[in-house]
Order: C-alpha cells, then structure tokens, then sequence
C-alpha cells in the first residue's frame, strides 16, 4: 500500500469497448435472457397454431394449391407432397426454435447469437419491402412478428444477457 | 494455466455484440414509429397502442439510444458522478469512508439504517405493491447505479412514515486498490446519499422514477450525523469544496444542489460483532 498508485490514464482507447465482459460463473439469470427465452417459445407457439390450423383443414388448403411444375398441370398427389414438405419443415423449424430457446435460457452464447442472427436477416427483409412499399405493416398484417422479432433481438442483445452468456468467458 | 498463449486484449463475440446491440436500437426505433402510425389508423384501441408505444419508448428504445451514446461520449473516469445503467450522469458522490465493509455495516445498522434487498423480478413486484397500497417495505432494493463501471456493492435506507415513495437511500461502491481522490486523499470506499421525495415520470427517460430532493447536502448531513450520532468512534474529517458541480441534474432530469463539501467518514476504529 505504500507504493504509489499509477497515474489515471487521460484517455479512453476505442479497443477498451471491445474488451470482454469480467467472467463471472456465478452470474444469477438476468431477467432480459429469460424474457429473451420466454419470446422464442412463444413464437414456437404462434408458429404451431399455424401448423394446426394447417392440420385441421387439410382438404381445404390441398385444394387452395396450385402447383404448376414446367407445364404440368397441377394434381392432388402433388399438392399433397408439397404440403406434406411445408408441415415437415415447418416442424423442424419450430423444433429448433423450441431447442434454441432452452439453450438461451441454460446460458449458452451461440444458441444467442444464431437466434439473434436469423432475427436480424428477417427483420431487415420486412425493413426493406416496407421502405419500397410492398408490405404495409399493421397490427392485423405483420405487426405482431415483426414485433416480436424485434424484442427477442432487443432482449438477446442486452448488455445482462451478453453477459450471462459469456460469463465463463476468461478476459 | 502458464503455458497458455496471451489472449487478445479485444473480443471479436464482443464486437459482434455491439452490432446487434446498435442493430436492435434502431429496429427499435422504427417498432416504435410503426406502433406510433397504428394508433391514429385503429380508432379507439388507439389508446393501447399509444400505451406500447410509450412503454416501448421509455422503456426499450430510448434506454438503449442514451447507453449507445453515452458509451461514445460520457467519460469512465471518476467525475464525482455516478451514472445510470442507461450511462446517464446520476447521483453525486457526496460521501467518502474508510474501513472495512463490515465495519460499515455494523456503524449503518447501528445508526438506524437498513439494507437494501437486491432488485429481483419479487423484489420489484414488492415494491410496486407497497407503493400502491402504501405499505411499508423497509427493504426496498434501490435502482442501480454505476461508479468505476461497477454497480453498487450495496445500499442502505431509511423510510419516511413507512411509505415506500420517500425515503432516504445511500448507494456505496468500493474503491479500485490504491486508488486516490482528485486532489491525493485515499478513501476505501465512495457513496451517494440522496433523499427520495415521491414518484414520479422522469424528465430524460420518460421511465416511471423516484425524483429525488434537490438539495443533496441536507440527505448528506443526515448520514453523517445519524453514523456518528450512534457511535462516537466514527471520526469526520471533510475535504471541502471538493465537488466539481455545484448546481447540475441527476439521470431522472431532477436538479442537484450543493456545497460542494466531501465528507469522509473513518469507521476503522468499529468493532465488528459488538453493539
């Protein structure tokens, strides 16, 4: 203690933003991560109503599609298998949306940054039909995804929950 | 451990933070925008989303435009100042002690005050139904504010007539290891004492909010003679005019008066464990 301190430095070099966050293992779950967890589970949820809403009127949406393949006319077996591939992938999508969420939630930082990665791409992909006005967004329209989006990303990138996921980082 | 290469002192994860931080705060923006057109197109609901636009402005948008900004031009060094988790200038530092945390601990207890609880999702709840039914809750955890980039290590408190909007509240934070005052003193620890007069919409971050009382030297005075008052081996010794502001606003947009004077508290001499 009785050596004499150093000197405070007079300026704040730019790397100094890039420095990583103290380590902290014991970090308690900020409440922006598990918001950020809770928001992707409940777009599985809305994502699922739309796969039941698919389910439960199958024969009505085979009818509704027009497959048109190089001139061949469009059939039921092949509306059939398109649909059958949609609800196949929508499920998976959803499935590791599901699985992502849990990751966010257990505090692991690529489950985050993939989530908030395909946030960004499908945020910017509303962003620019809306400015060259194809897509006039509402709360009956896209509002509400569009909304959500936004708030996982709001949620994922805050600083508590970069912190929390990058807490067993060493500096 | 030794034999490991040295890490680079800057984290590309890091950077790559930033842009999803900064991208977030203008998707932000432009929710916000889209929620504001909404609300004069669907009539009467109108008023539900002028709400979610508030919120989502107060709440979301603009505490993520001061942080970005303030990262830019607010310096980190010691201004006398402590900030907000937005990086906005808050309380002023008008107290300074030396000794241990538990020697303090012992002379704030003694003294009358109580411990502040962390800010947890109950907690919070707690003191929001407390207000609304103004009942007590002597433990109502203080917001966080930041000195040395670091939050509070921890708070005490005082309630006025067991009502949770008034109350006199002390923040105290650790100082880094041999680490002076401008001007040379050393102090172990540095705290802002300021006295909540009721609640209310802050002027800054339109963010429901304690405004605080104007005068800072009065809620000062308080601690010091409520500490010194209970234990006569807690020594005073005052650097005066050592603030750098004598008249300037808090995070909330409340204005701060004062005399400039640091007090410094010595409680080397509490024995921890006794009454």
């Amino acid at each position: 203690m009785t050596s004499a301190p150093d000197k405070r430095p007079a300026f704040e070099p730019a790397s100094q933003l890039l420095r990583r966050p103290e380590a902290d293992p014991d970090m308690k779950r900020p409440t922006a991560t598990v918001a950020g967890a809770v928001l992707v589970f409940l777009r599985v949820l809305a994502g699922l109503v739309v796969l039941a809403s698919i389910l439960l009127q199958w024969r009505e949406t085979i009818k509704d599609i027009d497959v048109t393949v190089e001139g061949t006319p469009s059939t039921p077996e092949l509306a059939q298998g398109v649909l059958i591939a949609v609800v196949v992938f929508l499920g998976v999508i959803l499935l590791a949306d599901a699985a992502l969420a849990f990751f966010i939630l257990i505090g692991h930082n690529w489950a985050r940054v993939t989530i908030m990665t395909f946030s960004a791409i499908s945020i910017t992909g509303s962003f620019i039909q809306w400015w060259t006005g194809n897509q006039v967004i509402t709360i009956t329209g896209s509002l509400l995804t569009l909304g959500l989006d936004i708030l996982i990303l709001l949620a994922l990138s805050s600083r508590s929950a970069a912190a929390y996921a990058r807490r067993n980082e060493r500096r | 451990m030794t034999d490991e290469p040295p890490r680079r002192r800057y984290s590309i994860g890091v950077a790559v933070d930033w842009f999803f931080f900064v991208f977030a705060g203008l998707a932000a923006v432009w929710l916000a925008y889209l929620s504001l057109t909404d609300t004069f197109r669907v009539g009467w609901w109108g008023f539900l989303f002028a709400l979610a636009f508030w919120i989502l402005l107060a709440y979301l948008v603009l505490p993520r435009l001061h942080r970005i900004l303030t990262t830019i031009y607010v310096p980190d060094y010691f201004i006398g100042r402590a900030r907000t988790s937005d990086g906005l200038l808050g309380d002023p530092v008008n107290l300074a002690l030396r000794g241990e945390a538990d020697q303090i601990h012992a002379a704030m207890a003694a003294a009358g005050w109580t411990k502040a609880d962390e800010v947890t999702l109950g907690t919070s709840w707690r003191i929001v139904s407390s207000t609304l039914t103004r009942r007590s809750y002597g433990e109502a955890p203080v917001s966080p504010l930041f000195l040395f980039s670091r939050q509070q290590d921890f708070a005490y408190q005082q309630e006025v007539d067991g009502n949770p909007a008034q109350r006199h509240h002390v923040r105290f934070w650790k100082c880094p290891d041999s680490w002076l005052l401008p001007g040379g003193t050393r102090v172990d620890w540095l705290a802002a004492g300021t006295f909540d007069t009721a609640v209310g919409l802050s002027l800054f971050t339109l963010q429901v909010t304690h405004r605080i009382d104007a005068d800072t030297d009065i809620e000062r005075d308080h601690i010091v003679r409520t500490v010194t008052g209970a234990d006569p081996r807690v020594q005073v010794d005052t650097l005066q005019d050592f603030s750098t502001g004598y008249h300037a606003r808090n995070g909330g947009g409340d204005t701060i008066r004062t005399d400039g004077d640091l007090p410094i508290l010595d409680v080397r001499r509490v024995a921890v464990g006794t009454p």
